[in-house]
Parts: C-alpha cells; sequence; structure tokens
C-alpha cells in the first residue's frame, strides 16, 4: 500500500472511530464504509463499519470479512459469536459452505455467508495425515509379522530389512520422538528375527526330514 | 510331564472357580492370611485329586510348590480382590499359559507336512490370542464381582455450595419425530440446575415439516432452549456437534450430549457437575438405561445386554480411569474439548474416541453408577444389528488411528502420551475383544471343515488332536461360560434363564461383529450396515431374511456335526458334533431372537419411531460377506492343496520332542484310555481316521528292525488306531521287534511282536523310536492278537 494512502485509511479510521465514540454512528458508518471501500485488506475498518452498520446482515458481512483478515483479534470474534447467536435465535436455519482450520463459512437462511469462528486446537483429520518417517521400516516390519504367523520364512527375510530401513532412517529423523519409534521398530525386528529362525527351522525340517 | 501338570492345573482352576461361583461374590474381605488358606486348600485338594489319578508324588509337589509361588505373587498384586478371585485368576492363567506351551509344543514336533505346519502354526496364534482375550474377561469379570475393595466408585456427587457452572446440554437430532424431541425437550425443561441451556443441533434433516416445529418448541420452552438446524453438513453427528460448540453460550464450561429419544432425570446436573470442581475432571458418565425393556424375551435380554457394559466393564475401567465417553447422559468439559481438538468426524464412535484423546492428555474421568435417564432401545433384531456394527466398526477405526498410543512403548515415542498401563490395557483390550467373534467364527469354520473330512474319510492333517488338546479346551469353554452366566446374575441380578437369554443375545450378534471387523479394517471410511431388503409382505419371512447368513451358517454347523457322528459313532466325533452344535445354536439365535423381535414390533406399534443410526456409506450385508466367503474358499483350497503334498517317509526325529500325552492318557485312567492315541485322529480339528480296510495279509517274518518305547507307558492295540482294542501295555524302553506296519507314513504305526508271547499288537509310532530301515518293513493290515504266553 502507497504511504499517502495508508495516512488517508488512517484518518478515516480515526474519524470513523471519534464519531462512533461520540454516538454519530451514521457518520461513523460513513467513514468507515470509505475506508473499506479504499482498502478492503484493512480489518480494523471493518470491524467499525461492522459496529456502526444499520442492518444486523451488513454487521454480519463486515464481521465476518474483519474476522477472515485478523482471526486472532478477540473483540470481531466475540462481537462475530454474538451476531452470529442474535441471527441463529431469529432463523436457525445454516448451510455448510466450506471450512478452514479456523473458521466456517456458513449460508444464513437468508442468504448471508457468514464465517464463524471454530475456537478450537486443529487436528489434521485422520485420512488427510502425512505418513511419518517410519512408515517403510513399520511395513517391512507388518510383512515380517504376517510372514511369522505363516511359518516364519518370509520372517527372517523381512525383520531384516525392516531393521535396515529403521536404521537408515535414523539419521534423517527429525525429531527425537521420530528416532526412539525407529529404535523401537529396529528392536522389535531384530525380536521378530530371532522368534523367526527357530519358527522357519520348524517349517524348513519338514521338508528335509531327518 | 507337561500333560500332567496342564490336567492338575486344570483341576486347581476348576476347583478354584466353582468355589467362586458359589462363594465369590459373598466374601466380602480380604486379607493375606485367608487368602493363602484358599491357596493351600485349592492345591492340596487338587493334589488329593492328582495322587490318585497320576500318582508320580515328587512332580505333584514340585508344581505345587510353584503353583504356590506363583497364587502368593498374586495375592500380593491384586489385594482388592477376595481370596476367591486371586486364587483362581492365578489358577487360570497358570493353566492357560501350560496349554499355549503344550499346543505350541505339539504344532512344532508334529510329522505334518510343510503346508499342514503352516495352518497348524496359524491355528496356534488363533488360539494364544484366543486364550488371551478370554483371560481379559475372565479378569474384568473376577475384578467387579469379587472387588471388595473400590477407590473410585462413587453413587452421587453431592452439591458444592456456590458452584454451579454453566452447562451447554447439545441434543443432536436427524429426521427424529417432533413427539419423541419434544418429550426429551421437555424433560431437560426440568432439570433443578440454575444455570443451563439446550441446544438443539437437528443436522440434514431434508424436510422442514420435521425439524421447524422444534423451533417452535424451543421457543415456547424458554430463553435458553435454542434450536440449530444445520444443511448439507458433512460430518455425520460429529460434525455437527463440532460446530454446535461455536454457538453455546460463551459462559458455558461444561457440555452435555443428551441423545433425541432421552428423558432425562431433573437432578442429573446437579448431581454430576459437582465433579467438575476438580479442575483435572475432564468428562463424567453415566449408565445409559432403557424405558421400553420388558414385555418380552427379546427386549429384556437386549436391555441386559446394553446393561452389561455399564454393570461390568464401565466400573472396572472407572477403577483405573480407563472409562469410555460414551455420548449421551455425560458431561464433557468445553476447554478440553476444545484443546483436543474437538470430535473426530472420521470415527464414527466419536464419543469413544474423544475419550481416549482426552485420557492421553492425563485428565481425569468419572463414572458414575446411577441411571439418570432412559432411551428407546431398537425397535427390532435389524435396528440391533445395525446398531452393533457401527459401535464395533468404530471400536476398529479407534484401533486403527490410535493402535501406536496403546503400546507399551507409547509413551517413549510420545512424551505427551499420558496414558497409563491400565488405560493402553482396557483400550487395547477392548478393540481386540471385537476380534474375539471373528475367532470364534473360524473356529466354527475349523470345526466344519473337520467334520466334513470325516464324513469323506479324508487323511488331511492339522494337528494331532491329543486328549489334551481335545479335553483342556472343552474345560475352558464350559468355566467361561459358566463364568460369563456368574457375573451376568450377578451384576444384573437376573434369574438363570435371563442370564442365559442375555448371554445369547450377546452370541447372536457374532456374525455382524465379524462382518465390523473385517469392514473396520478394509474400509478407509465409516460405513453403515444394509441388511438384506425384505421380498415378502411376511415380517415373519422378513426377519428370517435379515438373519440369513446367521441361520445357513448354524445350520451348516448342526447338520455337519450330526452327519459326522452319523457316519462314524465314536466318542471323538459325538465331541465334534457337541461342539459344532453349540457353536450353531451360538449362529441360530440370530434368527430366534429376529423373530422374537416381532413381539416387540407389535407391542410398541408406532410408538417407536425408526432410529436412523446410519453414519457413512452404505454397506451391503452380502457385499460385506463376501470377505468371509473368499477368505474360506482360500481355506478350503489350501486345505485341499494339504493331500497332495508328500508326507514324511518315516517318522523324524523331531518327534521325540513331542508332550507324552498319550502315555499320560493311560497314566490317569486305563479306562479312560481307550482311543485316546492322537495318531488316529490328525486333521484340521477333529477328524478320525477310516477304518484300515481288509487286505490279505503278506507273511511277516523278522524284519531286523525294532522299535524303543519313548513313552513311559504306551498302549499296543489290535489295530493301528486310537479306538482300538488294547492288548497289552508297553513300558518305557522296552525294545521290541516290529513284524509290520501300517500305510501311512505320516501317522506310523508298527505292528510288533510282544515280548513273552507269541501275539502281535499296534503300537503308536510317536510312543516309540524306530531302530533301523523302514525299508524292509513289510505293509500290512493284520489284527494284534494276545496270543499266549511263552
Amino acid at each position: 500500500m502507497q504511504p499517502n494512502l495508508q495516512t488517508e485509511i488512517s484518518q478515516l479510521l480515526e474519524e470513523a472511530g471519534k464519531f462512533a465514540q461520540q454516538g454519530k454512528r451514521e457518520k461513523a458508518y460513513r467513514y468507515s464504509l470509505k475506508a473499506t471501500t479504499i482498502a478492503p485488506g484493512e480489518p480494523r475498518g471493518w470491524y467499525i463499519r461492522a459496529q456502526n452498520a444499520p442492518s444486523r446482515e451488513e454487521q454480519l458481512m463486515c464481521l465476518s470479512h474483519a474476522y477472515t483478515l485478523a482471526p486472532d483479534h478477540v473483540e470481531t470474534k466475540q462481537d462475530l459469536r454474538a451476531a452470529v447467536h442474535a441471527l441463529v435465535k431469529q432463523e436457525p436455519f445454516l448451510a455448510y459452505v466450506y471450512e478452514t482450520e479456523q473458521f466456517y463459512q456458513v449460508r444464513s437462511g437468508r442468504d448471508l455467508l457468514i464465517n464463524v469462528p471454530k475456537d478450537r486446537t486443529f487436528e489434521v483429520p485422520y485420512l488427510k495425515k502425512k505418513p511419518g518417517l517410519a512408515q517403510p521400516a513399520f511395513r517391512w516390519l507388518t510383512f515380517a509379522l504376517v510372514a511369522l504367523f505363516l511359518g516364519g520364512v518370509g520372517a527372517v527375510l523381512f525383520a531384516p530389512v525392516a531393521a535396515f530401513q529403521a536404521l537408515r532412517l535414523q539419521a534423517s529423523a527429525p525429531t527425537d520422538g521420530e528416532r526412539t519409534r525407529l529404535l523401537i521398530v529396529f528392536i522389535l525386528a531384530v525380536l521378530v528375527w530371532l522368534v523367526a529362525i527357530p519358527i522357519s527351522w520348524l517349517l524348513l525340517i519338514r521338508f528335509y526330514p531327518v | 510331564m507337561l500333560v500332567r501338570a496342564i490336567y492338575l492345573c486344570a483341576l486347581w482352576s476348576a476347583i478354584s472357580l466353582l468355589t467362586t461361583l458359589v462363594m465369590g461374590s459373598r466374601l466380602r474381605r480380604s486379607d493375606s492370611a485367608l487368602s493363602f488358606l484358599w491357596l493351600t486348600g485349592v492345591i492340596l485338594a487338587g493334589n488329593f485329586i492328582a495322587i490318585f489319578a497320576f500318582g508320580r508324588l515328587l512332580e505333584i509337589f514340585g508344581l505345587s510348590l510353584l503353583a504356590f509361588i506363583f497364587g502368593l505373587y498374586w495375592i500380593i498384586r491384586l489385594r482388592d480382590w477376595n481370596a476367591p478371585a486371586q486364587i483362581t485368576w492365578s489358577m487360570t492363567l497358570m493353566t492357560t499359559g501350560l496349554f499355549m506351551v503344550y499346543t505350541f509344543l505339539l504344532t512344532a514336533f508334529s510329522p505334518l507336512n510343510p503346508l499342514s505346519f503352516v495352518f497348524a502354526l496359524i491355528f496356534f496364534f488363533l488360539e494364544a490370542i484366543t486364550l488371551t482375550l478370554a483371560l481379559a474377561h475372565m479378569h474384568e469379570s473376577l475384578d467387579v464381582v469379587c472387588r471388595v475393595r473400590w477407590h473410585r466408585l462413587l453413587e452421587k456427587l453431592e452439591p458444592i455450595p456456590g458452584y454451579l457452572p454453566m452447562v451447554s446440554l447439545q441434543v443432536p437430532a436427524y429426521n427424529e419425530p417432533v413427539e419423541v424431541v419434544e418429550k426429551t425437550l421437555k424433560s431437560l425443561a426440568g432439570l433443578n440446575y440454575p444455570n443451563f441451556e439446550v441446544l438443539v443441533v437437528d443436522n440434514n434433516t431434508p424436510l422442514q415439516a420435521t425439524w421447524r416445529p422444534l423451533e417452535e418448541i424451543c421457543r415456547t420452552l424458554g430463553p435458553n432452549f435454542h434450536c440449530l438446524h444445520l444443511d448439507q453438513w458433512p460430518g455425520y453427528k460429529s460434525g455437527a456437534l463440532n460446530f454446535a460448540v461455536t454457538q453455546t453460550d460463551p459462559r458455558a464450561e461444561i457440555l452435555g450430549i443428551i441423545d433425541a429419544d432421552y428423558e432425562v432425570d431433573p437432578n442429573f446436573l446437579n448431581e454430576l457437575v459437582p465433579a467438575f470442581a476438580n479442575p483435572q475432571v475432564a468428562f463424567v458418565q453415566t449408565p445409559q438405561d432403557y424405558n421400553d425393556s420388558t414385555g418380552d424375551v427379546f427386549s429384556e435380554s437386549m436391555y441386559r445386554g446394553y446393561k452389561y457394559f455399564f454393570e461390568v466393564s464401565m466400573p472396572s475401567r472407572n477403577e483405573r480411569n480407563a472409562i469410555i465417553f460414551a455420548g449421551t447422559m455425560g458431561l464433557i468439559r468445553k476447554s478440553v474439548l476444545e484443546e483436543i481438538g474437538g470430535w473426530d468426524e472420521w470415527c464414527i464412535t466419536e464419543d469413544a474416541e474423544a475419550s481416549l484423546r482426552i485420557l492421553k492428555k492425563g485428565y481425569q474421568s468419572l463414572y458414575i453408577n446411577r441411571s439418570y435417564g432412559s432411551g428407546m432401545m431398537p425397535i427390532n433384531f435389524e435396528g440391533l444389528k445395525k446398531q452393533r456394527f457401527r459401535w464395533c466398526f468404530g471400536g476398529i477405526q479407534i484401533l486403527k488411528k490410535h493402535w501406536e498410543a496403546l503400546m507399551p512403548w507409547a509413551h517413549l515415542v510420545d512424551p505427551e502420551n499420558k496414558l497409563t498401563f491400565a488405560q493402553r490395557y482396557y483400550y487395547l483390550v477392548g478393540g481386540l475383544g471385537w476380534f474375539s467373534d471373528v475367532f470364534n467364527l473360524l473356529f466354527a469354520f475349523f470345526l466344519v471343515m473337520g467334520a466334513v473330512f470325516n464324513i469323506f474319510s479324508s487323511p488331511i492333517k492339522i494337528r494331532p488332536l491329543t486328549d489334551t488338546v481335545l479335553i483342556i479346551p472343552a474345560v475352558f469353554l464350559c468355566l467361561h461360560i459358566l463364568r460369563f452366566l456368574w457375573v451376568l446374575r450377578n451384576r444384573l441380578r437376573v434369574s438363570m434363564n435371563m442370564a442365559v437369554a442375555t448371554m445369547y443375545n450377546f452370541f447372536s450378534l457374532g456374525w455382524v461383529v465379524t462382518l465390523a471387523c473385517i469392514q473396520g479394517l478394509v474400509q478407509r471410511e465409516g460405513v453403515f450396515l444394509r441388511t438384506p431388503k425384505g421380498t415378502s409382505a411376511s415380517k415373519a419371512w422378513h426377519a428370517i431374511q435379515v438373519t440369513q447368513w446367521e441361520t445357513a451358517i448354524g445350520i451348516l454347523c448342526i447338520m455337519a456335526g450330526l452327519i459326522a457322528f452319523g457316519s462314524d459313532r465314536n466318542w471323538r466325533t459325538l465331541s465334534l458334533c457337541i461342539l459344532l452344535i453349540w457353536q450353531g445354536s451360538l449362529y441360530l439365535a440370530a434368527p430366534l431372537y429376529s423373530l422374537l423381535s416381532l413381539n416387540r414390533e407389535t407391542a410398541l406399534g408406532g410408538t417407536v419411531p425408526v432410529q436412523v443410526t446410519d453414519q457413512g456409506k452404505p454397506v451391503l450385508e452380502q457385499l460385506a460377506a463376501r470377505w468371509v466367503v473368499a477368505f474360506s474358499m482360500v481355506l478350503i483350497g489350501a486345505f485341499s492343496l494339504i493331500r497332495f503334498l508328500p508326507t514324511p517317509a518315516g517318522l523324524p526325529d523331531y518327534v521325540r520332542f513331542l508332550p507324552e500325552d498319550s502315555s499320560s492318557a493311560v497314566a490317569l485312567s486305563p479306562q479312560q484310555s481307550a482311543g485316546r492315541e492322537p495318531g488316529a485322529t490328525a486333521s484340521p480339528v477333529l477328524t478320525t481316521a477310516p477304518e484300515t480296510p481288509e487286505m490279505p495279509a503278506p507273511t511277516l517274518g523278522a524284519t531286523g528292525a525294532t522299535a524303543t518305547v519313548t513313552a513311559s507307558s504306551a498302549n499296543c492295540r489290535a489295530r493301528p488306531r486310537g479306538g482300538a482294542e488294547r492288548i497289552t501295555f508297553l513300558y518305557k524302553d522296552q525294545q521290541v521287534e516290529i513284524v509290520g506296519r501300517s500305510d501311512d507314513p505320516g501317522n506310523p504305526w508298527w505292528l510288533i511282536k510282544i515280548p513273552d508271547s507269541n501275539g502281535r499288537c499296534w503300537l503308536w509310532g510317536m510312543t516309540a523310536t524306530l531302530n533301523g530301515s523302514i525299508e524292509g518293513i513289510p505293509i500290512t493290515s493284520e489284527r494284534g492278537t494276545a496270543g499266549d504266553s511263552q
């Protein structure tokens, strides 16, 4: 944003805030409307405009804008929540549009698009979770375990691969937890291999009975 | 020795369990001296019988000493249990452990071809997992019935003056009849707690006529009742509840979930909210109750089935702060729900899943075993099937998502995982417990295969069917059934008939649980079961149709058992038949209950709405069953393949490591020993070998080969099979001359010359080692004779 434009917006918002404090809501609204028209990316403009908006619908729309631009602004969130609450009290219909980590976008019964803050820790959905670093090692370990159930010979082959993978990935492990996980895969692979040896021997002697 | 040890332990286990069934629930004290005396008494009682049965004083003494030390360890560990429970647990654990060792040795050292060995190994692992799960069930039963000291048991919480945090009660609804929700809302309006709001969250109900009246009802009930209709909302119930949290009053500290068909006690909040005065308590759960539980066997047994979880599993879990948040009739701290990221929209049992994430953060949970409300049960067996499918599917989803957090090393990988050992144990066993029904179906399959091979006299072998393999599982089965009935009677206060009806209600759902387990493993997203649609106007026919798979499996089991026994009448096929009838009855309980549920449908008429719990994509039961059918086909194919693989030409050396089962059977009771040699019955589970056809006997002379008896004593019989008439005994290290052999080198029988006699008899190859070459020994089917003493 150019410096003179920035100055102009600051002045407009300052004026709007002053009028709002004086209870001259109409003037405050006009100034904030101008500010949001000139600089739609300025959250303060939307917030002041919402406070002085002539209708509940416009207030909600402005608060949604303000919230989208500054999701951490506590007052915006509080006002938005109260506004949605009041809207729902009148018309309980809300249709899903989309959601982000921080908010839902819904369409009200009066066709308003509203952003509703989630206010909760974001947890990556299970199906969208990226596989961990240890996944290839785990995969081989799973093969080894299944093979152990099926006579052990496969486990004798797969368990060392799992152990090797675990060792190989150790160097690129970004966290202590990941390193520990790989170490555990390594230990489990060794254990599976040790169990697989006698079991596969029991299988093999059936091909060549003494 | 191992076999004798198993029998002795099984004896101790049976004595202690039977005394527990009689006295376990009455003895309300626990002290070390009493436990010590109880342990001594059980061991001595077992030993008294064992001395007459086995002799072997030194062995009995040694094993008693071990059992005593083991028992003392558990007496110290389980101080909150009474003496019968402590001893029952330790003896059952010991028997199970020894039996697993035995079955492993039998699997490892039986002369089987490679494919048979692989099957035997799979069977061993299945058996081991099933026995471990049975132990877990026993632990839970003893824990709730025989516990004398409860550390976290609370019947009711007293209100704390001045502590009245705001509660937001959420009532999720989907296509619910207005009158049902209205009843629920009116009961909520009667709550005697001053600071709460109610938020009706209707999600995706298509018709305005269904949900609009809810808005009006909320208006009439007052300003703290709100209604919210969410349209085209993703994430099903949990998606809607997640959004609902954003619409709760900002002052609300506690959230409550109330199903739309629940009538709530006015004291619900007043008596539960004080639990949250402790900032560590994140959620509180109370039992879910039902108001339409009487009138017919189906309703009553279904009701008891639900109660089992809240009367047995939850109190046991609560002692270790490992309860499950069951959704309705529970309260949860809002800040904690926000901290964990809300309800999981992938898992179809989002409430149980959330409780695990909460406990992972180190919070406390609390279970108050007092009913504060009642709802409606499924109207018929079809509804029950669908509901159980959903619960099991959700349980498997939780295991898939959180398995690593439940592993012993979890806290090393993730230091923020604060689950205790007990919490990990309960959640892991709770998830794996669903697979019991999968294993049960597999065992039924193995039994049916055994019967089929027996009917067609097929020599397919998987594992030798020794006496121990037959007797000990039968003992386990009987004891666990008795234990289950005992816990039902004690905790649910029901008659024996109702306990049996409840037990069968559980078992009747085995098939649908199996399907849910498989679907849970193979599906990425949530699905719900769609049962076959009725093609007839007859309600009875439809009731059978929705259980067509269970009916087919049940009939198959019973027919296979009866035909197997009819075609070859001996005590082994009788055992097989009894086992198959038992298995069949478990599956046939489904059509029976489905028919019985018609009474419920008729009695309730239109008063109960059809509950919609469908979440996710539909999966047809027929399509879900294809996995089971395909797996069965693979197994049948593999069994058939075994026939074409060569068996060892002679008896391999490694059979010397086999436990001496036949000898112990002889020692146990000569009267019982007839027909017990395992060699004649090596099959998938149970088959007896065909009668050896009569053939012209070749001239049998000296072969140069001898056999040395390795078992402590061995029967020598008239024919080369276990059930044949016994002619004489042979003793350990006795060397006898071999004059002929049976035609099955994988399961050899030697026709031997009876020492000091001109008679001949058949000695089972696994009780002796061959000295010399098998080549020169002629194959024969000659009948043994006692001969005259020389």
